[in-house]
């Protein structure tokens, strides 16, 4: 009886688990098949594969320059967000500042306000406002990067402040008692210790920074479009080639696969830090 | 292993629990007798009064101003309302 | 101590950033919400022009039509995952084999981009090329068009938003599940509760926190949708699927009326922020009422 329920409930999962993972199979199945044998009958298993679409992505310079511009703003906001959240929560936590608890709500709301209504204003101020000389945040990837710390900064902020919370208070006053400067203790007593949660931080803003459409649509038109934008252009200008359009979702997704796979033990453990010591 | 161990699972549910003691911590105050069925420091009283002050704008734009009767109505029982929520309540 | 300047100058960058993407932007398009202002427009200047974009709002049945659908997708989606994430969750927790192996793939969407989602289901649901129309009409001889019937876009939406979104509240209802006390649960036993008993009396009020939290969470979110629902629909057939933020996209933006659309994303954050503080509201008014 009891063995029965174990092998019930491994089918279960089972079940579940092909429903997850069937449609990212397909997106890998549309994208290694030939154009021409995508209107016939669907066939789940593949028997042969294509790999046109792939060479043709890569040889796409355009695609390649969108590819390069995801990289440089994920990593540049990423690496923004970290370490200003880092400094910040080093700063909320250590110092006995005005209104900080407000200041922490403050800074959480600005992720939870929908990035839609934010689109018009953003727009304006980047062409009409945001703009020194010649040169203005449209379209250039230090725009991306600053905007982009809306949502990702509140994140790292939430996220790193137990991390830094946690590590005992009286490691710095004994630094600072011996005469240490506020500079040496950050990056020599309190960075260190707080690296996993860093890191966790990092790639979480990274794979948020690589992942966002909107904004991105809305804020850029060449220069510093990135991936997730060239796929919906490509899509609405040529929307028969689906290979291509899968092709460059693949490209899209790996990354994202590749961080979850190698991290998955410590994005957990980061996680779950937060809410313990919350 | 028969359950996962609380500590496997990444959760942000803690969340709520900042704002909550953020917000209370930065306007405390003690707790009064007013009528909102909820204890609200002033800031709370204020955002109440703004939220009811547009529902009830939009309200009348749609409804009661095509019937002949101008915005300031509205606008004038909205600051009362104001006015007695942020007193009272 | 140290001196609380060296605190406020480590907060500053943080400070400055989110002032001039975040204030700035939301004090701006609260200005502009009561001008009129098309830079196309015969008349090119900033115009005050006090309530007229809200009182054009009220009778634009765009808008009102693009808010019911939204509603009725935020409703549909978040209790359907609220109920498959409960169940899941339940059925994590019993024992079997390869725990570690499931949870891995169940949370593999989460990190998936929204754009990919809605491109992964497109590319399932397009009747020429997807296996699901293809499944459906040689199953059930049912033609599931999402580019012509409204329905189904309707529900393709609410799936895809299921298939994303579901892993989220697992977790957190495992989490939730796995930190209660066994005692009660044994007392009612004794008493002898039946399971239906034990779930509504016992399991519901104790996990009710977290079920709020995982909501709050997840109503700011599909309040928010829009990647996806661009991908694969892009909000059609018709309006069938122009929810709030695709609205804005596709219908407000491209206009250069800026005023207007000013109009229309504030009351978009109005709403936003109102249901969350209602649902915020009940989240804390349990311990929080008075007397």
């Amino acid at each position: 009886m009891k063995r029965h329920a174990t092998w019930l409930y491994l089918l279960f999962w089972i079940v579940v688990s092909f429903l997850t993972m069937f449609p990212i199979y397909w997106l890998f199945v549309i994208s290694v098949k030939p154009a021409v044998e995508l209107f016939s009958t669907p066939e789940v298993l593949l028997s042969s594969v294509y790999w046109q679409n792939y060479i043709d992505v890569m040889n796409d310079s355009t695609l390649r320059g969108y590819m390069v511009n995801s990289l440089i703003i994920s990593t540049g906001n990423a690496a923004l967000v970290t370490v200003l959240g880092f400094l910040a929560c080093y700063a909320l936590t250590r110092f006995e500042l005005g209104g900080k608890e407000s200041i922490f709500f403050w800074t959480i709301t600005n992720r939870m306000a929908p990035p839609a209504v934010f689109l018009l204003p953003l727009f304006l101020l980047f062409t009409q406002v945001y703009k020194f000389g010649d040169f203005t945040l449209l379209d250039s990837k230090i725009g991306m990067i600053l905007v982009y710390c809306t949502f990702n900064l509140p994140f790292a902020i939430w996220t790193l402040r137990p991390t830094v919370d946690g590590i005992p208070k009286e490691l710095d006053e004994a630094a600072f008692v011996d005469g240490a400067s506020a500079w040496t203790v950050i990056t020599e007593i309190i960075l260190p210790l707080a690296r996993p949660g860093l890191a966790v931080t990092l790639i979480l803003t990274w794979v948020f920074a690589w992942n966002e459409y909107l904004l991105a649509a809305t804020l850029t038109n060449f220069n510093a479009r990135t991936l997730t934008t060239g796929l919906s252009e490509y899509v609405t200008t040529t929307g028969t080639e689906w290979g291509v359009m899968a092709t460059i979702s693949v490209f899209t997704l790996i990354p994202a696969l590749i961080i979850f796979s190698m991290v998955q033990r410590h994005i957990v453990a980061g996680l779950t830090f937060g809410a313990v010591k919350g | 292993m028969t359950r996962a161990r609380p500590e496997d699972i990444e959760t942000p549910l803690d969340l709520a629990e900042f704002e909550e003691e953020s917000r209370k911590s930065a306007f405390d105050e003690a707790p009064g007798g007013g009528f909102l069925p909820i204890e609200t420091n002033w800031f709370d009283r204020l955002f109440i009064s703004v939220v009811i002050w547009v529902a009830m704008s939009l309200f009348w734009l749609r409804f009661l101003e095509p019937a002949g009767l101008p915005l300031m109505i509205s606008n004038a029982i909205s600051i009362a309302l104001a006015v007695y929520i942020i007193w009272k309540g | 101590m140290q001196s609380n300047r060296l605190g406020w100058i480590l907060l500053a960058p943080t400070l400055v950033i989110l002032f001039f993407f975040g204030v700035v932007p939301f004090f701006y398009v609260l200005w502009l919400s009561f001008h009129q202002w098309n830079p196309f427009a015969a008349d090119p200047n900033v115009i005050f022009n006090g309530a007229d974009n809200f009182r054009a709002l009220v009778f634009d049945n765009g808008f009102l039509s693009s808010l019911g659908v939204t509603i009725a997708f935020v409703f549909f989606a978040v209790l359907s995952e609220l109920v498959i994430g409960y169940a899941l969750a339940q059925a994590f927790l019993k024992d079997f084999p390869g725990k570690a192996i499931f949870r891995t793939i169940h949370t593999l969407p989460l990190i998936m981009a929204p754009i990919i989602v809605g491109s992964i289901w497109k590319l399932m649901t397009t009747p020429s090329i997807g296996i699901i129309p293809s499944l459906l009409r040689s199953w059930f001889g049912y033609d599931l068009n999402i580019g012509t019937s409204a329905v189904a876009a309707f529900t393709v939406t609410v799936v895809m938003d299921i298939w994303h979104w579901t892993p989220l509240v697992t977790l957190t209802l495992i989490a939730a599940l796995v930190s209660l006390p066994s005692d009660p649960f044994e007392q009612a036993q004794i008493d002898g509760a039946n399971k239906r008993q034990i779930f509504w009396h016992i399991t519901l009020p104790m996990i009710m926190p977290a079920v709020l939290a995982t909501v709050f969470i997840r109503l700011m979110d599909a309040l928010r949708t829009v990647d996806e629902v661009l991908m694969l629909t892009g909000g059609g057939p018709g309006s069938a699927t122009r929810y709030l933020g695709v609205h804005i996209f596709k219908e407000v933006f491209p206009r250069t009326n800026y005023g207007y659309g000013s109009a229309i994303s504030i009351i978009v954050l109005y709403l936003t922020i109102v249901a969350c503080w209602l649902l915020y509201v009940s989240l804390i008014a349990p311990r929080n009422t008075k007397g």
